[in-house]
């Protein structure tokens, strides 16, 4: 299981989802495949990212088995994470 | 040719342009230099910055040339945050900063900087309670744009500038790249603010950081002293004079053209208002350069796309981060995904005509329709 997370620089709402990400991988450690829209343009544009970000896929096998996008509270990212796990 | 994107960059005043041709034929000296042509060119400099500080009411020696805004910005956040950092590593902004503030403060953030959003209010205002609320004592810089450039919101400057001057640890930048030379505001208690030519009819290249004399911040450029030990380089004299030509022309006709720039602004929004297929984005608080909307169903680039056919010109996000399709400031203004989805802005400026939202309009209401069949038929 791994999670690919694309952001942007001049995004706030990914600044905000950084810092929440941060605190849940510490409390449900998972690997996190970070992408900048702008920077890693053509690995990002191979998940098709859509119109809002952040972009978190959630990957299982190389297979995307779950996608949010935009804002999120640290409680729906674990709740998603025990979701997925089990 | 109908411009409706006077906030992305507006065209260049032909006194200004003439002022910054004859300056730089006229002052070839490099004003850092001891000769009499340099000399020369430092006089021009320091009365050019001397008409600066008596238009915006600050000290001469609180003004720093930069490139533009962009450097402005950077200047001040990452000025503030190499000299203090020893205090803290806490920020505080807005969700409505434009992207060269969002952008170097995500750097921050990967530098290990915390970096806290104010809440804003139904009408996209701060949360002033929730600014005191969020103020720690690691906290080095609030920065808050007084008017966000897509929606055109209205920050109260003033009121976070009376709270924060309790804090004398806490500096307050504000970009006033979209306000300067469009309303005033009361700067005594706002530490730095940025702004840039480009905005108020003068050249691209030249903007200013306007940093309150007591306060040290740590260069982002160095290589010693120019016209201020904080921006090192060449003064670049012609763009210089060019900036108080510029300032100087838009604060002299301020309140004139804010008066013809709100009636426009009205007169457009009472067309537009009933248009069931029309949502407007920008509000009360909003300065009347500055017009969102949201066309519902129609993507915004292919509404631009389709103005521009007809010489009219508009846009869709800010220009310096287009490239993701729904707009963070109108979803954070109207907590809708669809009128972020589908906004385009229509910027505003007392060079516009009346005549030319007439036609605006109408290609307009002709586009709306076109593509609606187009996207039926499909």
């Amino acid at each position: 299981m791994k999670v690919v997370k694309i952001t942007a620089v001049w995004c706030s709402a990914c600044l905000i989802m950084n810092k929440i990400w941060n605190k849940v991988i510490e409390k449900k450690p998972i690997e996190t495949i970070s992408l900048d829209l702008d920077f890693d343009e053509e690995e990002s544009n191979k998940y098709t990212p859509g119109e809002v970000l952040p972009v978190f896929i959630f990957m299982d096998n190389d297979k995307e088995i779950k996608r949010i996008t935009g804002e999120h509270t640290e409680e729906e990212l674990i709740k998603i994470l025990e979701e997925i796990g089990d | 040719m109908i411009y409706l994107d006077y906030s992305a960059t507006t065209p260049v005043n032909n006194e200004v342009l003439d002022t910054f041709v004859k300056a730089t034929n006229a002052y070839i000296g490099n004003p850092n230099s001891l000769h009499k042509l340099g000399v020369e060119s430092k006089k021009l400099i320091d009365a050019s910055t001397e008409q600066i500080s008596k238009l915006l009411n600050v000290s001469s020696k609180e003004i720093i040339y930069t490139s533009g805004a962009t450097e402005a910005n950077n200047a001040a956040i990452l000025g503030v945050c190499y000299r203090y950092s020893n205090r803290g590593k806490h920020i505080i902004t807005t969700k409505l900063e434009h992207s060269s503030i969002t952008a170097t403060l995500q750097y921050l953030q990967n530098h290990g900087y915390d970096i806290d959003f104010l809440e804003t209010d139904s009408t996209g205002r701060v949360d002033l309670d929730n600014l005191k609320s969020l103020i720690r004592d690691d906290t080095i810089l609030v920065t808050v744009a007084s008017v966000n450039s897509e929606v055109g919101v209205i920050q109260p400057i003033e009121e976070i500038g009376n709270i924060l001057k309790d804090y004398p640890k806490i500096y307050f930048h504000s970009d006033m790249t979209q306000s300067i030379g469009k309303i005033n505001f009361n700067i005594e208690n706002v530490d730095m603010i940025s702004f840039s030519a480009q905005k108020i009819y003068g050249l691209k290249g030249i903007g200013c950081l306007i940093k309150k004399e007591n306060i040290v911040i740590d260069p982002i450029i160095h290589g010693g002293k120019s016209t201020t030990i904080y921006r090192s380089g060449t003064p670049a004299v012609g763009l210089i004079v060019s900036v108080s030509k510029a300032l100087r022309l838009v604060m002299e006709n301020l309140d004139e053209n804010y008066e013809y720039v709100y009636s426009l602004n009205k007169y457009l929004k009472d067309k537009l208002k009933d248009n069931k297929d029309i949502h407007i984005n920008s509000n009360e608080y909003s300065i009347p350069h500055i017009l969102n909307i949201s066309i519902m169903g129609i993507k915004p680039e292919t509404m631009l796309h389709a103005l521009e056919e007809e010489d009219i010109y508009i846009s869709t996000q800010t220009a310096c981060a287009s490239k993701a399709t729904s707009s963070l400031a109108v979803y954070e203004l109207t907590k809708n995904l669809e009128y972020s989805k589908y906004s385009i802005r229509i910027s505003l400026s007392h060079l516009t005509k009346r005549e030319e939202l007439d036609t605006f309009y109408n290609v307009l209401i002709k586009k709306i329709e076109e593509l609606k069949s187009l996207n039926e038929s499909r």
